[in-house]
């Protein structure tokens, strides 16, 4: 019987074409990616996650992109020509387009043939985020610094009506005009909201565009579904020459890629571009040690954390030798960050009466002495992400190396100190509610904060667990205020301490992102007044005053930089970075034979 | 004429099913699910900005308004657009119900088959060792969790450390080869769990059976024990059997499995359901509920036609 069943399968297994190479794909140079999530929508005005983002900045055309390999991120002009001419003042960006760049063919254009992008499929593009039809996400990016955007939205959305700050000086040129200067906006047309997308499409196809990319990026979108999503190169995108220069090559860090094999070549380097959304790091890590599936992965937690297993080394981060001669291995601090803040509004918070306020600010001080990050660190994060004071993550230029570390270090004896001192008796101790998603993981974050509290001198019982089925579900208990603890991470959207320092600007305050409720006035002036300050030693200094407010009244226990261990297969040529300002490293990926690099017969058209 | 007027009366007995699985499901949705909303506003939102989505998702609407529309689509079969990815439910049913019907069915029909030969054979051997062997391994493949045996399956059979036979991941129907490529991993893993309660369920239906009067009636008069076996034991199981399987066809047709889907990567509908469930993307749901509900009551009357022609003494009345 046994016999019979190992015969059926191999009788099975002779039925099926040779994995990962079909009739469709055969000679083609076809590079499979992989990403432990999935988009829900390809509209850029709904690519909130960084899995959307990936794939919105490939499949259209920002006006700005970051560098290939420059560390810390560089900006370089894309669908612009240049970098934008910027009035005295920094209230007005006069940006020029290239020109010839064309939206692929889609039934939505005349006779199917894409047309030209001008500067009113920009400010269209931009307007979208303030039409509620469009069920935007990206509105608080522009919202109250780019003039007559909610105007314009107040009187009705009409497409046809200018916004006064997006002035469409001719075919080619756009100009932006601020209400304050606003050092971060290149940054934000560099993100995947800011795609460029063409009205008609949008028009045509309603709800379904965010299934239906028509774009002017470097690739289009041949397939999508809940699975995978398969790209080709768009042969009318402006290919140019590999500068690795240029794009900020450093062969110290990066030459181990192998990607020094590109300058000087054309793109694309790929006929075929599949990324497959695989949650299950299981399935993953088995789909890419077959060697025919996927080519990139990250490497599950559970085996990177055995040494020997798949590392051989974790500081620094060696594969073992079975698999360093199949693989690449990169660890990069991601452009974020994990953290827990108090909610300022509940019983932890503010509070009118300044004794009371002096009060619960010593309890605050006091949960974050008895939190261990270390302990954390090495628990969750393979002991590799980086533990920093305040909400300046190390991937940002303004980050202090120096700053004190007191608040990142454990001190049970001073916590205990602490609570005795302002009568915080096991008593007078109010319940934490620790809100999670539950899942087993988020359970043992639970477990191992309790612990820790119980440490200080919190009753077992007065740390409660409030599980939500999802995370949506959570989400709304932290924009309804509804807890006292909001644990979460933060994406960088760009490569600016502001953009993790507006977590605690008191306008900010929930539903917005500011989920904490703090609103401290000499913070917010600070805030205000490096808003609109361009990168300076002065503004750094700001930041890091505002960073050490944030520490000194102990408005959250933060934070950390987790580490991202990223593999990938030896004959894929690449510097991958999949954080929102990493992805835009698609044109570049390239695929290596024994014969060297793997170029197309016929080499696209170079565009100057 | 007896056939259409029960088949009537029986759709018609239906429809305050459908009604009553509906409003359950629908209330549950509403009062116990994620709200979408914030799924939907991004990372800053205003109060205005949440405002306007609820009003465009419909939750600013009264319950009555907002089941009465509920009602209409499943009458009109239109449950507008997915509130995720804004594609029609109905290309997206049309898109993955056959995908995941193309990977439950060889699973379902091997798992039924086989369990009930197992099943016959186990009653045949009662009490002997073949009995105790299919039992046991029945037992054993019903303890073992459903994921451990994918996983398991994957390594063995797919993976780069066991046999490297099929793909890990992914989809194709594009040719027959293909398609037993991929579903064959799947479908092993699926027979593997099912076949356990199947083998069980079919073993104690037979076993009865044999324990009637006309089965040692029939023994005492020398028929042989294959002929009775399979033609007079199996035909009296023939009732429960095709309870348990028609009423399984719902599940197997509309639902898909989750963690088939997830881990072999296959679009399916019962990801897609499972995403809709946690994100609270109800245009989804309702779909997936009601036709759910619809197919149930389709299946109880195909189920009472075929009692009928299995038994000709059961009356449709």
């Amino acid at each position: 019987m046994q016999l019979l069943l190992l015969l059926l399968v191999f009788l099975l297994a002779a039925c099926g074409n040779e994995q990962g190479e079909d009739a469709d794909t055969a000679g083609l140079r076809v590079y499979h990616h992989s990403s432990d999530g999935a988009p829900t929508s390809l509209d850029p005005v709904q690519s909130a996650t960084l899995y959307a983002n990936l794939i919105v900045v490939n499949a259209y055309d920002t006006l700005y992109s970051y560098k290939y390999l420059e560390r810390p991120y560089a900006l370089k002009p894309n669908l612009a020509a240049a970098m934008p001419e910027v009035s005295e003042d920094g209230l007005s960006y006069t940006i020029r387009l290239k020109r010839g760049v064309r939206f692929i063919d889609d039934p939505a254009f005349a006779d199917g043939i894409g047309r030209e992008v001008t500067a009113a499929d920009v400010a269209y593009s931009i307007l979208r985020h303030f039409d509620p039809e469009s069920r935007p996400q990206g509105a608080w990016l522009w919202q109250g610094r780019v003039a007559g955007l909610e105007e314009w939205k107040a009187a009705g959305s009409d497409y046809d009506q200018p916004a006064s700050g997006l002035e469409i000086v001719d075919r080619y040129t756009l100009r932006i005009r601020l209400l304050n200067p606003y050092p971060q906006l290149l940054y934000t047309l560099a993100m995947g909201y800011s795609g460029v997308v063409p009205r008609e499409a949008v028009e045509r196809y309603g709800r379904e565009f965010g299934l239906k990319p028509v774009g002017s990026g470097p690739f289009r979108v041949v397939s999508y579904d809940t699975e995978k999503l398969i790209f080709e190169p768009n042969a009318d995108w402006r290919w140019q020459r590999v500068d690795l220069a240029a794009e900020g090559f450093d062969p110290e860090t990066q030459g181990f890629t192998g990607i020094a094999a590109l300058d000087g070549q054309m793109p694309p380097f790929v006929d075929r571009f599949e990324i497959s959304f695989i949650k299950e790091s299981a399935a993953r890590w088995n789909s890419f040690t077959k060697g025919n599936e996927i080519q990139y992965a990250g490497v599950p937690v559970e085996l990177a954390d055995r040494e020997g297993r798949v590392l051989a080394s974790k500081d620094p981060v060696k594969l073992i030798p079975e698999y360093a001669e199949l693989y690449q291995v990169r660890s990069d601090i991601e452009a974020g960050f994990v953290y827990s803040a108090f909610n300022m509004d509940m019983e932890f918070g503010s509070d009118p009466d300044p004794e009371q306020n002096e009060r619960n600010r010593a309890l605050r001080c006091a949960m974050i002495k008895g939190f261990d990050w270390e302990r954390r660190n090495d628990s969750f994060y393979l002991n590799l992400g980086v533990v920093f004071p305040g909400v300046i993550p190390p991937v940002v230029p303004e980050f202090d190396p120096d700053a004190p570390r007191d608040s990142v270090t454990r001190d049970v004896a001073g916590a205990r100190r602490l609570l005795a001192q302002h009568g915080w008796t096991a008593e007078a101790l109010p319940a934490m509610v620790y809100g999670t998603v539950g899942s087993v993981r988020s359970r043992q974050f639970y477990e191992q904060f309790r612990a820790w509290m119980m440490e200080i001198g919190f009753p077992r019982e007065k740390i409660v667990l409030r599980e939500y089925a999802t995370f949506g579900d959570l989400n709304k208990q932290w924009r309804e205020s509804q807890l006292p603890l909001i644990s979460a991470g933060w994406g960088l959207d760009y490569p600016d301490a502001e953009n993790t320092l507006q977590l605690f600007y008191g306008p900010n305050k929930a539903p917005g992102s500011n989920s904490s409720n703090y609103n401290n006035p000499e913070y917010n002036a600070l805030f205000e007044q490096a808003a609109i300050m361009l990168p300076s030693p002065e503004r750094t200094a700001i930041y890091r005053r505002m960073n050490q407010m944030l520490v000194d009244d102990c408005v959250a226990i933060t934070g950390l930089s987790r580490t991202r261990i990223g593999v990938w297969h030896r004959e894929v040529l690449m510097y991958p970075d999949n954080s929102i300002v990493g992805g835009f490293f698609f044109p570049f990926v390239a695929l290596a034979d024994e014969n060297g690099l793997r170029l197309a017969a016929e080499p696209a058209p170079e565009v100057n | 004429m007896e056939l259409f007027s029960y088949s009537l009366r029986k759709l018609a007995t239906g429809v305050p099913l459908v009604i009553g699985v509906t409003l359950v499901s629908f209330l549950l949705m509403v009062y116990f699910g994620p709200d979408k909303t914030f799924e939907l506003v991004g990372k800053n939102p205003t109060q205005e900005q949440i405002d306007e989505v609820r009003a465009q998702l419909g939750y600013d609407q009264p319950m009555v308004v907002r089941y009465a529309g509920y009602l209409r689509e499943i009458v009109t079969f239109d449950f507008g657009s997915s509130d995720s990815t804004g594609e029609p439910i109905s290309s997206i049913l049309a898109r993955t119900v056959p995908i995941s019907l193309a990977v439950a069915l060889p699973g379902f029909v091997l798992g039924n088959v086989l369990g009930v030969l197992l099943g016959l054979l186990a009653a045949f051997y009662r009490g002997a060792w073949p009995d105790k062997l299919i039992m046991g391994s029945a037992a054993i493949g019903m303890s073992i969790s459903f994921l451990i045996v994918i996983i398991g399956f994957q390594i063995l059979l797919s993976s780069s450390s066991g046999l490297n036979l099929f793909p890990v991941r992914g989809w194709s129907m594009d040719s027959f080869g293909e398609y037993v490529s991929y579903v064959t991993v799947p479908t092993l893993a699926t027979v593997f769990v099912a076949l356990g309660y199947n083998t069980r369920f079919y073993r104690s239906v037979i076993v009865e059976e044999t324990t009637r009067d006309h089965v040692r009636t029939a023994r005492a008069f020398g028929v042989p024990s294959l002929q009775l076996y399979c033609k007079l034991i199996l035909k009296n199981c023939l009732i429960p059997i095709i309870t348990r399987i028609m009423f399984s066809i719902p599940f197997v047709v509309i639902s898909g499995s989750l963690l088939i889907e997830s881990y072999f990567g296959i679009p399916g509908i019962g990801k897609i359901t499972y995403d809709a469930i946690i994100t609270g993307d109800q245009p989804i749901l309702k779909a997936v509920v009601a036709l759910t509900a619809i197919m149930l009551v389709l299946v109880q009357l195909l189920t009472d036609i075929m009692y009928r022609w299995v038994d000709p003494r059961v009356s449709l009345k």
